[in-house]
């Protein structure tokens, strides 16, 4: 009697569980952190709300590239057709972060043919490390394939991201977030230096040297779990690059912000200004580092 | 009996909980879209018991980091069975920076631009007005390069 009744509330519960119009298993869901978890330092409540938001987006790097001017290119993609060499969750979760890159800018030139072998690889590696029930895979697959809706292959695109992130926060794998964070972030930086290379601008200059800022708080996170052999590498490969940003110099010049009310609307205008001096050289430096570091990475 | 009604206790609270992560997921797709021709990068999402009366309201806080010569828009949404109304600031360091309420006229925006001129770590703050409990699901949008 109890087993039916278990049985008959497991089923409204599953079913009252599924969004519409996405297959969702629940197979994974409880299953065991994989054996990364042993090295997971416990995240406070405190410290939760001081983690940073939106440190490294899949889509805004993407965005500025785009309205640079800059054609599309898959030269600065990474393959896909090394994802089932991912042997274990560090590497499944810093390349599900520079695929999730890859699925931004190829979101953002509206390239939706090519966008089925990223939303596939990244499911593959979402499932490898217990969130891919955050990755809408069908219903990314059914706008992608009927080329509709572009907004909203972006949004379920970036919103799967942010849940995955959540969800591996909250159940003590921030480790794990972290390299997708990192992942994005790289990628990211690979793209602009790489623009930058093939085709030099002042703005995009400016961009790169302000991901100084960027990389040191990404270093700061990483560090936490640097006791880890493999974060130890990766923070490593990421000194590397942090070594040239030292050099780039950013001056702030502090002002008042403005509030503007026009036709409804509320615009705030920030009156501080930053200054940042990179020298073509120190650009090349940076540029052919994160080369090297990035290239590293996906070879792993 | 006392297993059933310990397994139908469970299992109510499950589902619930489930409905209430439907329903967020909802008032997010919805205030991303209620922002217009952006594009949604991240999404606060917050839960707030009443304050204590003549204490601070209770606030929920979030660190982000925003790009120099970007227009970001933050927006706020109130879900509906709320008691308050969810008001979001933007501050750089201990300045305010906006708010989607403007104390000083009395007027509510459900969003506001922000022009960014200096990357770095900033902080969203949601809280409910006069202290009131609530769950409200607050925005940030990419839209434009300056």
């Amino acid at each position: 009697m109890i087993k039916k009744l278990v049985y008959v509330l497991a089923v409204v519960l599953i079913f009252g569980s599924c969004r519409s119009g996405e297959k969702q298993t629940s197979e994974t869901e409880f299953e065991v952190p994989d054996s990364v978890l042993n090295t997971e330092v416990p995240i406070s409540e405190d410290v939760m709300q001081n983690i940073i938001q939106n440190i490294s987006s899949p889509i805004e790097m993407a965005a500025l590239i785009k309205e640079l001017g800059v054609p599309y290119s898959n030269k600065y993609l990474s393959s896909t057709d090394r994802v089932n060499k991912l042997s274990n969750s560090f590497k499944q979760s810093l390349n599900l972060g520079i695929y999730g890159a890859d699925l931004g800018y190829l979101n953002m030139y509206n390239k939706t043919s090519a966008v089925i072998d990223y939303i596939s690889a990244i499911k593959t590696l979402a499932d490898e490390i217990k969130v891919g029930q955050f990755f809408d895979f069908t219903t990314l697959k059914r706008l992608a394939t009927n080329n509709q809706n572009l907004d909203s292959l972006m949004y379920i695109s970036v919103h799967s991201f942010n849940q995955m992130d959540k969800y591996l926060h909250s159940n003590n794998r921030s480790n794990l977030s972290a390299l997708m964070i990192t992942g994005i972030w790289l990628e990211g930086l690979y793209f602009a230096t790489q623009v930058a290379k093939d085709a030099p601008n002042k703005q995009l200059a400016e961009r790169i040297g302000e991901q100084k800022i960027v990389l040191n708080e990404l270093i700061l996170i990483l560090e936490t779990y640097k006791k880890d052999k493999q974060f130890s590498k990766l923070l490593d490969d990421l000194y590397l690059i942090k070594e040239h940003f030292n050099d780039v110099n950013i001056k702030i010049i502090k002002g008042e912000p403005q509030m503007i009310e026009e036709n409804g609307m509320l615009t705030i205008v920030q009156n501080d200004k930053s200054i940042v001096e990179i020298t073509p050289e120190l650009l090349n430096k940076i540029i052919n580092t994160t080369e090297e570091v990035r290239n590293r990475i996906i070879s792993l | 009996m006392k297993n059933i009604r310990s397994i139908i206790l469970f299992l109510s609270f499950a589902f619930t909980f489930s409905i209430y992560a439907q329903d967020i997921s909802q008032l997010t797709a919805q205030c991303a879209a209620n922002a217009g021709d952006v594009m949604y990068l991240k999404d606060f999402v917050v839960k707030l018991d009443a304050g204590t009366p003549g204490g601070a309201p209770p606030t929920a806080r979030f660190a982000l980091l925003l790009s120099k010569s970007v227009v970001y828009r933050l927006s706020i949404c109130t879900a509906p069975n709320s008691e308050g109304e969810a008001v979001l600031q933007l501050f750089d360091m201990n300045t305010l920076l906006g708010s989607t309420f403007i104390s000083a006229t009395g007027k509510d925006f459900p969003y506001f631009d922000f022009k960014c001129q200096k990357t770095g770590v900033y902080h969203v703050f949601i809280s409910f007005k006069e202290g009131k409990a609530g769950e409200a699901v607050g925005v940030l949008s990419y839209v434009k390069k300056l």
